[in-house]
């Protein structure tokens, strides 16, 4: 499967929201400038496209209709996504690379590395099936055009 | 916990495998319906952007910064997507989350609030002061 994405953006999800325990106030603030310094020499580098923390505060939704509606994440997991870095870069590699050197990997966070694409990859599954209502739209006009010609 | 007042909420997509089981034709109405929904919400400036994530990628993590696979196909858990809404209250965030065509086939929303301040940043603040006010009493 192609993993360079067509628009050159690639999504990284930090896991593992609580990588400040057990951290002395020292420490913390060091690794926090870390991570201040490495966010903005990427920004200065044209790298980042957006980037946020996420709150720990959420809603979960599942079921036919959304019906069930449970609090959570919950972010104490090391599962739990603590933020997000959409990266402009030239492949999957260079974005590895970028996410090899964040500051905070030695205390537990870890990142996902997820090239953003164009389309949604069911359709790469099922190659039978148009993309877009629109272009469903469009493909009716012209049958209909064939129809009426 | 305070509520908050962040009006941008990320909605993240789990379950990339609801079209499991389905036939063409109910893939084709759950994508068309997804798009539709996606169309409308950006129409209304509800939406400000959002894409899928391909199924393949790396996980970076430990000391040695250590790259691994995926694989993020197979995964109920999986993140397969994400929308970023702009949206009056976190009501309105979860009302939206409810009308994910994929819901019905066991698709997960996750609707999360954008945060102004990292919460570690705000912790390290916190214990700085706390820290501060121990040395000054």
């Amino acid at each position: 499967m192609n993993t360079e994405t067509t628009t050159g953006e690639y999504m990284l999800l930090f896991r593992g929201p609580h990588w400040d325990k057990g951290l002395s106030a020292e420490e913390l603030q060091r690794t926090i400038d870390k991570m201040i310094a490495w966010f903005e020499g990427l920004n200065e580098r044209g790298k980042v496209k957006a980037s946020q923390p996420l709150s720990a505060q959420g809603r979960t939704i599942s079921g036919a209709n959304g019906r069930f509606v449970v609090d959570g994440p919950f972010t104490e997991t090391k599962e739990a996504v603590g933020g997000y870095l959409l990266l402009q870069a030239g492949s999957l590699n260079e974005a590895v690379e970028i996410a090899r050197s964040m500051p905070t990997l030695r205390y537990g966070i870890s990142v996902e590395v997820r090239p953003i694409l164009a389309e949604c990859p069911i359709l790469q599954r099922h190659p039978g099936l148009t993309p877009r209502a629109k272009d469903r739209a469009e493909r009716a006009d012209e049958l209909q055009i064939a129809a009426t010609a | 916990m305070s509520t908050t007042t962040a009006t941008d909420y990320l909605l993240l997509f789990r379950g990339n495998v609801w079209d499991r089981g389905l036939s063409p034709a109910q893939i084709q109405k759950v994508v068309s319906d997804w798009m539709a929904w996606f169309e409308r919400l950006k129409a209304e400036g509800k939406c400000v952007g959002g894409h899928p994530l391909e199924e393949e990628g790396k996980v970076i993590s430990g000391k040695q910064r250590t790259v691994a696979d995926g694989p993020f196909a197979e995964s109920k858990e999986a993140i397969g997507g994400y929308f970023y809404l702009t949206v009056a209250n976190e009501d309105e965030a979860i009302e939206i989350a409810k009308q994910c065509p994929g819901l019905e086939y066991g698709s997960v929303v996750e609707v999360r609030p954008v945060a102004d301040v990292c919460s570690i940043k705000q912790r390290a603040e916190e214990y700085s002061t706390k820290e501060l006010a121990g040395a000054t009493a």
